[in-house]
């Protein structure tokens, strides 16, 4: 009896830390220095930076990076403001950013001490998300576009209000993230996806409302899978995510759609709590030198930011047609900006659209 | 006596901080406001509560309840029978039938559920075998509906389902079965008036832990339905990610942890009762 018991608390336990799986593991930043070298805490994406690369830095500057993955901004912005987790260098997203400098959380980055972080991509110089462009080093960059396969989808696409189409019934993926799900629906509209205006998200949502029948899911973190398996037809996909996808499967097409869609960047950053920024500084740098720049996107499949890196890279890259069509329409992008209260707005919304209210 | 208090002091420090504390703060920032940032600030108001008897988030309430009570019924179905198939067992063959029901927690539930998906998507096994017959034409849609977040519900909780009704059931005294057949009773009337009624105990243990962690589910719905229905679970995540509101998040938690504590009082009331009822019998 007692035995039982015990077997079923180990199990709830279990469970319980199952439930949990999706957390990433416990900074190693606690860890004693016991080697007696340099060591860079970072927080990034899962798969954003080629592993060999962190190990050359690692020996070529005789530190240890401790690489804590993070799998959202928000969780980020949690943990700075929380104030334990101190980290040399960080990751986010554009909005993210400008959160993060009204917020006070990251220093603006010395560039002259940067040797190649200075070809940008032209519009990626001085964004929206920090006009001077001295907070934050633009690192990837994207579309959020249509992808589809050509064996279901038989006209390409030219505009989301294709994926209306009552031939895609359960078959439509997007991604699960209330504002670019809404302000997908904006920008067909031909709204701004920031906006704040209540009768444009009322529609936008009710637009949404009828595009139910059609959506599969809603999925971010394994959308490729779904695409890959073809379990979805057609969907919205970042750029990146879909130059991954057709070189897996050769069926697979992605539009920039007239109406465009969100542009967006991750960006290296210090925060202010930054214990060496100067080793952080050193380490942007080393992944933007061009040759390992080249190497690093090679690896990651997302698109460069440094324009010195183009010829080091693959005919392949160059040419990707994913990356192509996102870098020729990079024009018709809109950035999502932080707007403040509204997410609150946008959050109901959301949920009032998934729970078929 | 004094002594023995002494030993409990590790294990209630250790209670009280990693406990009680974050339980405390959780219910200050409930009361607490925000930034637009996401920050709390200690401005006290009932504004989340009053937020959650809106009919948007009553309505998921109640959704949840409801998805929560069917695992719990579609456990029992399931759970009641093998419990007490394994007890039938020669007692040799009772533990490993045990552990191959446990087999499955020695691996994570987030790749078990990725595991599910493989097996009903379009190009999977159920699938790819059915066309490879010539059962079906096209492959069916099985997965990303409310029957496929069914499926996975009943299949992480059914262990905590099993496990209390085989307890219950091997306590239980079988001369009284062997009794009730010499009175003449049928099979099922024997079950119905003793086997039931004494295992009823295991059945209300198994119906708390699999409807309080049923209530709290948020990967199931998430991975298997595709997302596109909301469980308290899933709005609470949202709440401390993207919406950047802990006050509200904090709120929905308070109000679930009630839920739970309501339902194992309810529970111990159930489990006094029944026994006071066998002892009346």
């Amino acid at each position: 009896m007692k035995k039982i018991i015990f077997l079923m608390l180990t199990v709830f336990t279990l469970l319980l830390m199952g439930c949990g799986g999706s957390k990433e593991e416990k900074p190693q930043a606690e860890e004693p220095n016991t080697s007696g070298k340099q060591v860079l805490n970072i927080a990034c994406w899962p798969d954003i930076i080629d592993p060999e690369l962190v190990s050359a830095f690692e020996k070529k500057y005789n530190c240890r990076v401790n690489y804590d993955v993070i799998s959202n901004n928000e969780e980020t912005l949690a943990k700075m403001q929380a104030g334990g987790a101190q980290y040399d260098m960080i990751q986010a997203s554009d909005y993210m950013v400008e959160i993060m400098i009204k917020l006070k959380l990251i220093d603006k980055i010395d560039k002259s001490k940067m040797k190649h972080v200075h070809n940008m991509v032209p519009f990626l110089r001085k964004p929206a998300y920090d006009p001077n462009g001295e907070y934050s080093v633009p690192y990837d960059w994207g579309f959020t576009g249509i992808v589809y396969n050509k064996k279901y989808v038989k006209k390409v696409p030219t505009s989301w209000a294709d994926l209306w189409d009552p031939d895609y019934r359960n078959r439509v993926i997007l991604l699960n993230d209330s504002r670019e799900v809404i302000g997908m629906a904006l920008k067909k509209n031909g709204h701004s996806n920031n906006t704040t205006n209540k009768a444009e998200i009322d529609n936008a949502i009710a637009d949404l409302k009828g595009l139910m029948p059609n959506v599969m899911a809603f999925d971010t973190d394994t959308i490729k899978q779904k695409v890959i398996a073809e379990e979805a037809w057609i969907g919205m996909m970042w750029s990146g995510d879909a130059s991954f996808v057709r070189n897996e499967n050769p069926d697979i097409g992605y539009v920039v759609p007239k109406e465009g869609g969100v542009i967006w960047a991750d960006n290296m950053l210090i925060p202010t709590t930054s214990r060496n920024p100067k080793l952080a500084i050193a380490f942007i740098d080393f992944l933007f030198e061009p040759k390992n720049a080249a190497k690093n996107f090679e690896y990651i499949g997302y698109d460069q930011t440094n324009l010195d890196a183009m010829p080091f890279h693959t005919e392949e890259f160059r040419n990707d047609p994913v990356l192509k069509e996102a870098r020729d329409n990079a024009n018709k992008g809109e950035w999502l900006k932080d707007i403040d209260e509204a997410i609150v707005m946008y959050d109901r919304a959301w949920t009032e659209l998934k729970s078929g209210m | 006596m004094k002594d023995g208090r002494l030993l409990l002091a590790p294990a209630m420090g250790w209670l009280a901080f990693f406990f009680i504390v974050p339980m405390l703060i959780v219910v200050a920032v409930s009361f607490a406001s925000r930034t637009p940032y996401g920050q709390v600030i200690f401005e006290w108001t009932l504004e989340s509560y009053q937020r959650l008897l809106e009919p948007l988030y009553l309505r998921i309430f109640a959704n949840t309840l409801w998805v929560s009570f069917l695992t719990t019924f579609l456990t029992i179905l399931m759970g009641y029978p093998l419990a007490y198939y394994i007890v039938q067992l020669p007692k040799k063959w009772q533990q490993p039938g045990l552990i191959l029901v446990m087999v499955p927690f020695w691996i994570n539930f987030l790749i078990r559920s990725y595991a599910w998906v493989i097996v009903l998507r379009s190009q999977g096994l159920i699938n790819s075998l059915l066309l490879k017959f010539g059962f079906i034409e096209r492959p069916m849609q099985l997965l990303y509906n409310d029957a496929a977040v069914m499926v996975g519900m009943v299949y992480a909780l059914l262990p905590f389902m099993v496990l209390p009704i085989y307890v219950a059931l091997e306590g239980l005294d079988w001369r009284l079965l062997e009794a009730a057949y010499d009175l003449g009773a049928s099979p099922f009337k024997a079950f119905r008036k003793i086997t039931l009624p004494l295992s009823m105990s295991g059945i209300a243990e198994g119906t708390i832990m699999v409807f309080i962690s049923s209530i709290g589910m948020f990967i199931v719905p998430d991975v298997m339905g595709g997302a596109k229905t909301v469980l308290i679970g899933n709005l609470i995540q949202n709440q401390f990610l993207s919406a950047r509101d802990w006050p509200f998040g904090s709120a929905l938690s308070i109000v679930l942890g009630i839920l739970s504590l309501i339902l194992i009082f309810l529970y111990y009331r159930a489990i006094n009762g029944s026994k006071g009822g066998a002892q009346n019998a």
